[in-house]
């Protein structure tokens, strides 16, 4: 026998190029010849919650009082300053203003005005930073969510999660380091706008950073689930059977990737273990349920799934993201919004609160928003109780909290039509970039080689870090 | 980890002991660290140095020289580069970019070297270099894979045996595994050409076209949906037809080049080339509310310009949108001279989510395509000879008629007006209209003043708060346009609606009619009189199934004058309403609009209404009319439509230079053409996308050769001469071996671009057939083996995973071509991201056939595609993909494990090993592994085997319930009369065997 049929293991290989099994990204592969993190992170992990459609920032974050005597007047060319809009009202003859229809008051130590439609977000307004000031070039929902979770508008390039799951890999070796969520939407009349997989895929990165969904009907994790009449036990023996199979082409072919394979098999078989322990919330107290709402306990809700989140990040899972749809409110707004609002918003104090009890908070960004915000003036037909709003890329309002941000903040400030930024704008690249410095990665040396190009997630053009928001 | 893996590669040894390559080492290095501020961007140059020509990277300046031919000390770059002063150092901090000591070194030597220089390889036509000599190998492949495997070191691994050739043989020309009898019969092939027999044969199969064209329709971007907001479906799959038959008859590459650029604008073109046109119509588009026209023409533009560029050059144009490329020569200008060859054609930007968006073209099925060539005509004869034979017997004809029974109607209203604060007229306990009956509603209405939206009749649950529980049906006025709209489960709807052929004005009567034919079909079920005329309706939304869905039925009554909420018609008035529950032809319908004037002595109109009640010839003739519509409207539905290019002819191709790719800041306007630096069309070529494909395919061009037997030689062996398929620019690879690049390249051209030839030349070599064994030299020698001093061994691509599970258990069926399929899926992935109105929202699985098809044939639906391929590394064809990748995860795992279609396909594969080699363990397990991996197993894994078998067959023994649910997984019987645990454990032997390494690689 000559020596090309010896084959070789594994550990010449592993030595040569230092690759790890499993889908882990080792800061030693990245692109850039630093390691990652480049500095101390303050968030190790995050909970992204998208709201589809986009929430108008006027009638929940931004209190413009001053609109109330601007009712039904046409807003003004001085503040428009020629903003392309959607062909929704682009041929509208009027532009009437619509102020909203719901009380602000003021919350917390730093006295932000919050709307009724958000109680509970009011109570712990001293626990989250609210950022006025989100801006876009984005008019539609397809190239606007693009563009917010992958830095570009036109799909192809990785999400943010995909980016952070890649740079600084996963914290366990049971579940998926990024997962997605979505949650249902109660009142029938609110518009739903698409999504896409592309959302929470990872572009050029290497696809074993895609995010993985968790379902909340069916396999909660795609093919998690062993055929109907074979119990963990034979699976178990099937395994140890392909196993030492494999083990035999590994000694015969010496190919690496047969290692790697066995190895992908026994996370597989983790994986059905730690995903129904993920899912089953039976041992949730009934205190959990105080906290979140009851409808934490029906599978779907956004209750249900921000208490999925908050267990996700609990087991070590890094990025979460949430979608939530129904926020596209261009007609109904007085009767969709409260609906949308009372479906999150006892769960977002709960999930914050939480969180904060763990003692995870302060290493868990979360983030609540859409991806653009809405027209001051109505879309349709205005009424003293009824008005709709088109989309408004110029200035949008978001929240956040956790991970590094500086609690109780109110950022920047908008005029008093909500339309125009008049200090602090917060391009959604600046809040990427402000992102990835939470989780202590410089946006401009974070790079991946592609097409030529070393691919940055905040894109080609400079975006900075909001340095008024770190803690 | 690509520049990693890049600098992994310079460190093989290529040239004469030492020898630094300027292309392959250098050029790289100056091209990543260096062009950005000193290369083709002139906005961005810095200190006006160019370090990519050569005059002035060699050329006196101020400061220096920056090479300087033998003298590394005396060179600028290298004094800057070891510069201690920050400001002076190159590269600068604020580039982000640093030389690692190695890349300094190599530098150095280059210039110690004498610093030879060439212009980038790709740009430099190939010539046919000479072959090595070599005394291993069967072609000129071998030969110059060879000089490099012993230039390492190395020597080439032994033949593999039969069974592992026709394996790998069958998977890389058909993706299929081999049938175990031609197996058998090649390894009883004693014929020294037994190897190349074989293999043609598997060229000759069909699925060789299918296996070739998957990869295409990555590069094409393929889908069945249009990709973007409501994602609704479009017919496309006759593409898809086209380019599995452009393989199979071995279409020249030439040939399927200029056909899918330009085979719309061939003189004395065939449809065959106008359905390849639609290569350019496989982007995504949009139609989604609020989208600016402008802008999402520039987008499908650059879509166009990139695949081109990317599938024909290699080269990455698309960076040259928004400022000229800063690593190739290739300037904004040239971008947005490629977009003029592809925004000139009659496709409007907006896809009306229809699934035959403009320009389209009808194909009957095979069966139907010589009556389609005649059935228009037969239809204008007809009725011809209608009006002929009316005005035949007008003398005979009075205005005294009365219409016969069949125009009876089941439902009748003589005259109704209504006020100007409107009213509703209830008629309960009707029921009449349904969703799986056919009817017609027809009636004279009066468009009052002033203009408003109307409902006229309805029985609708108007009042409902909850909007997916609406049901039932109304017809309007919207837009002074008729439309009928029926309501069914989740509210989805059907309509038909007016469209610019029915318009209403203001004070006027209007005949309008509606048929419904029960077959609750989008498109087609309803169809739309306007003055006696068929229009074609808006609201052509298709979709391949039935969209009206369960009941539209309601408690209410119906309704004459409003809806029973919010619509009323307000000064509106109606005569003759009728509803029948039969669909009245065109010339019954007709013959209704007809009628009052008829009576009033209208001598055309009498004519023809006293002879269709009277006259038999006449009757006979509006019978063979209603026949012959009929027909045509089932060839319609049988056949399918395909999008296709139709040049602009009022306009030659032109563009503007976008600012900064802005679609609102058109600057410069310019010409079709190609990148200058390959020499622009010139003027004799035409500038569209004809004399793109011309240009493409002239000897000089130095790229398209090369690109496509690069991306063949890519299929095969896993990773391309140029590893960076997608990318011959300066930041793309130096290919492995550029003289067998360019041998191949012209090679290709020089023999008729033949690629069945080319794959044969591949297939045969003696590099393709070595065994796929790693030693401990090769790994660290040739880790990856790019010097392919061992068989190609990789795991397979998505479809090839499932459709080997399909394939050897037998359950595959293997018919080619035609319209996608729906196989087994996850419940909720379409609907988790679609839009109400979608109709690719829910997903509805076939039964039968469409369940085992190969994997190309799975509907695609790119904003959720089937997870089973996106799990292992398939696009999701949102654009375009010359290269997959190729990940390990435990994904894949779950999948080949417990996916419904991989657990049915090992139960079948079980199923027939048990009921071919009846009690026999030994013999079944030979019948699965044949099957699976083209071999018998050694006694070592027989034992491994066999052992699970045992344990698992204890368990189903004890646990009979959980056999009997094992085995009935899948839509497929599993046959009653096998013992029930023996089932299920052969059954996990087959699961564990179809999860084996060597199953999932090729």
């Amino acid at each position: 026998m000559n020596h090309e049929n010896k084959a070789v293991l594994l550990e010449t290989r592993r030595q040569l190029l230092g690759r790890g099994i499993g889908a882990l990204a080792l800061s030693s592969l990245t692109a850039s010849a630093d390691t990652l993190p480049h500095f101390a992170p303050k968030a190790k992990r995050a909970i992204y919650l998208h709201m589809v459609g986009a929430p108008p920032q006027m009638d929940l974050l931004d209190y413009k009082p001053g609109m109330k005597d601007w009712f039904d007047k046409d807003l003004p060319d001085s503040i428009r300053q020629g903003q392309r809009l959607t062909t929704m009202t682009s041929g509208q003859t009027r532009f009437p203003i619509a102020p909203s229809v719901f009380k602000f008051a003021q919350h917390g130590k730093s006295g932000a005005w919050i709307s009724e439609l958000l109680p509970n977000v009011a109570k712990m307004a001293d626990d989250i930073t609210i950022i006025r000031t989100m801006h876009t070039e984005a008019i539609n929902h397809e190239p606007a969510i693009t563009f917010i979770q992958t830095g570009n508008q036109i799909a192809g390039r990785p999400c943010i999660g995909s980016w952070i799951a890649y740079g600084l890999g996963s914290m366990n070796q049971d579940l998926p380091t990024f997962v997605v969520l979505n949650a249902n939407h109660t009142h029938p009349k609110a518009n739903v706008q698409a999504i896409s997989a592309r959302l929470w895929s990872a572009g050029f990165l290497s696809a074993q950073y895609s995010g993985v969904s968790l379902r909340s009907a069916g396999d909660p994790v795609l093919y998690v689930k062993n055929p109907d009449g074979v119990p963990t036990a034979m699976r178990r023996r099937m395994l140890d059977a392909l196993g030492e199979l494999n083990q035999l082409t590994l000694e015969k072919q010496g190919d690496a990737e047969t290692r790697s394979r066995i190895a992908q098999y026994e996370m597989a078989f983790r994986m059905q273990a730690s995903v129904p322990d993920l899912t089953d919330l039976s041992k949730e107290p009934d205190s959990t349920y105080q906290l979140y709402g009851e409808d934490a306990r029906k599978p779907g809700t956004f209750a249900n799934q921000a208490l999925m989140a908050r267990r996700l990040v609990e087991r070590g899972v890094r990025f979460v993201q949430l979608y939530m749809r129904g926020w596209d409110v261009h007609g109904n707004l007085p009767e969709v919004l409260p609906s949308q609002c009372k479906d999150v918003d006892q769960a977002l104090y709960g999930l914050v609160q939480d969180l904060k009890q763990r003692g995870l908070l302060d290493e868990t960004l979360v983030v609540w928003g859409g991806e653009f915000g809405r027209t001051i003036y109505s879309q349709g037909k205005l009424t003293p109780t009824d008005y709709g709003r088109d989309h408004h890329p110029r200035c949008y309002s978001l929240w956040a909290a956790g991970g590094g941000l500086k609690p109780g903040v109110v950022h920047g400030e908008t005029d008093e039509f909500s339309y125009n930024i008049v200090r602090d704008p917060v391009h959604i690249r600046d809040f990427q970039a402000t992102l990835l410095h939470l989780f202590g990665i410089d946006h401009e040396r974070f790079t991946y080689k592609y097409q030529g190009l070393d691919q940055k997630l905040t894109g080609v053009e400079k975006a900075r870090v909001v340095k008024g928001i770190l803690a | 980890m690509m520049r990693f893996l890049m600098s992994f590669l310079l460190a093989l040894p290529l040239l004469p002991a030492g020898r630094v390559d300027f292309r392959r080492e250098v050029r790289p290095i100056l091209s990543d660290a260096c062009f950005h501020c000193h290369g083709p961007d002139k906005k961005t140059r810095m200190a006006g140095l160019r370090l990519d020509v050569k005059t002035e990277a060699f050329g006196a300046r101020k400061s220096g020289t920056p090479i300087v031919p033998g003298s590394p000390d005396q060179s600028l770059i290298i004094k800057r580069i070891l510069h201690d002063k920050p400001a002076l150092k190159m590269p600068p901090a604020s580039a982000h970019k640093t030389l690692t000591p190695a890349q300094i070194n190599t530098l150095r030597t280059w210039i110690e070297q004498g610093a030879d220089w060439q212009e980038h390889w790709a740009f430099i036509a190939p010539s046919k270099p000479a072959v090595p000599n070599s005394s291993w190998g069967n072609n000129e492949i071998d030969r110059f894979l060879h000089a490099r495997i012993t230039a390492a070191g190395l020597t080439p691994a032994a033949e593999a045996d039969r069974r592992t050739l026709a394996r790998r043989a069958s998977l890389d020309i058909t993706g299929l595994p081999p049938e175990p009898q031609d197996v058998e019969a090649f390894l009883k092939d004693t014929r020294p050409n037994a190897y190349e027999a074989y293999v043609d044969k598997l060229l000759s199969s069909p699925h060789y076209g299918e296996h070739r064209a998957r990869y295409w329709l990555d590069a094409a971007r393929y889908a069945d949906t249009h990709g973007l907001h409501i994602d609704n479906y479009r017919e496309m799959w006759h593409f898809r037809d086209w380019v599995i038959n452009a393989f199979n008859r071995n279409l020249r590459f030439d040939a399927f080049t200029r056909d899918q650029l330009a085979g719309d604008l061939l003189p004395g073109g065939t449809r065959d080339q106008l359905i390849a046109s639609g290569f350019h119509r496989n982007n995504v588009t949009t139609n989604e509310g609020g989208v600016i026209e402008d802008e999402v023409a520039v987008m499908y533009a650059k879509d166009r310009v990139d695949t081109t560029s990317t599938v024909f050059l290699g080269l990455t144009v698309g960076c040259a949108t928004c400022h000229d490329h800063k690593f190739d020569p290739i300037t904004q200008k040239d971008f947005y001279s490629m977009s003029a060859f592809f925004r000139n054609t009659t496709q409007k930007p907006l896809d009306g989510n229809i699934s035959d968006t403009p320009p389209v073209i009808f194909l009957p099925v095979s069966g139907d395509e010589q009556r389609w060539k005649t059935i228009d005509q037969d239809l204008i004869q007809l009725r011809g000879l209608r009006g002929q034979r009316a005005d035949q017997v007008a003398a005979k004809a009075k205005p005294e008629l009365k219409l016969p029974k069949q125009y009876d109607p089941v439902w009748h209203l003589d005259k109704i007006a209504f006020s100007k604060e409107g009213e509703v007229k209830e008629a309960p306990g009707f029921n009449k209209i349904q969703a799986d009956q056919p009817f017609t509603v027809s009636m004279w209405v009066y468009y009052p003043k002033p203009d408003d939206n109307w409902t006229l009749l309805s029985q609708i649950n108007s009042k409902e708060e909850d909007g997916t529980k609406i049901r039932g049906w109304t017809i309007d006025i919207q837009g002074r346009q008729p439309v009928l709209k029926m309501v069914g489960e989740f509210a989805q709807p059907i309509a038909a609606r007016g469209g610019n052929a029915a318009k209403m004005m203001p004070d006027n009567w209007y005949h309008i009619a509606f048929t419904y034919d029960g077959q609750r079909r989008k498109k087609d079920s309803l169809e739309l009189y306007f003055n006696g005329t068929r229009v074609n309706h808006e609201g052509k939304q298709e979709s391949s199934r039935p969209a009206l869905q369960g009941s539209i039925l309601n408690n209410e009554p119906l309704r004459i004058g409003g809806d029973g909420n919010k619509r009323f018609f307000k000064g509106g008035s109606l005569k003759d309403v009728r509803i029948y529950s039969r669909v009245l032809s065109s010339e019954e319908i007709a013959v209704l609009e007809m009628f009052p004037r008829a009576t009033e002595g209208k001598p055309v109109e009498l004519s023809r209404v006293w002879s269709a009640i009277k006259d038999g010839e006449s009757r006979k003739l509006m019978a063979k009319i209603a026949t012959t519509e009929l027909e045509r409207k089932n060839i319609l539905r049988r056949g399918a439509v395909t999008h296709v290019m139709v040049e602009r002819e009022d306009q030659k191709p032109m563009a503007n230079i976008l600012y900064r790719g802005m679609y609102d800041q058109p600057r410069d306007k310019v010409e079709a053409d190609v990148p200058q630096v390959l020499g622009g069309l010139g003027s004799s070529t035409q500038k569209n996308r004809l004399g793109l494909a011309d240009w493409l395919l002239k000897a000089e061009n130095p790229l398209f050769a090369r690109v496509a037997v690069n991306r063949f030689w890519q299929e095969i062996f896993g990773t391309g001469l140029v590893r960076s398929s997608d990318d011959f620019g300066s930041q793309g690879e130096a290919p492995s071996h550029p003289e067998l690049l360019d041998w191949l390249a012209v090679d290709f051209r020089e023999n008729g671009w033949d690629v069945k030839r080319l794959m044969r030349q591949i297939v045969l070599s003696a590099a393709y057939r070595q065994q796929a064994v790693t030693t401990e030299e090769k790994l660290k020698k040739d880790s990856d083996n790019r010097l392919l001093s061992r068989g190609p061994r990789f795991r397979m691509d998505a479809e090839a995973v499932r459709d080997y599970a399909l394939a050897s258990s037998g359950l595959l069926v293997r018919k080619v071509g035609g319209p996608s399929v729906r196989p087994y899926q996850p419940e909720r992935i379409w609907e988790t991201v679609a839009m109400d109105g979608s109709d690719t929202r829910f997903y509805k699985q076939d039964r039968g056939e469409g369940l085992y098809r190969r994997s190309m044939y799975t509907f695609w639906k790119r904003s959720a595609p089937p997870p089973s391929m996106d799990l292992f590394n398939a696009p999701t064809r949102e654009n375009c993909t010359v290269r997959r990748e190729r990940t390990n995860t435990p994904l894949q795992a779950l999948l080949t494990m417990n996916d419904v279609q991989f657990v049915e396909a090992a139960r079948h594969l079980a199923q027939r090993a048990m009921e071919t080699h009846k009690n026999n363990f030994d013999e079944q397990l030979d019948f699965l592994s044949e099957r699976l991996v083209s071999r018998r197993f050694e006694p070592k894994e027989r034992d491994i085997i066999q052992k699970s078998y045992r344990d698992f067959l204890r368990h189903y023994d004890s646990k009979p319930e959980d056999a009997r649910k094992l085995i009935a997984v899948g839509e497929s019987k599993a046959n009653p009369k096998l013992n029930a645990p023996e089932f299920a454990a052969l059954t996990m032997v087959t699961n564990e065997l179809m999860n084996l390494d060597e199953v999932l690689n090729k």
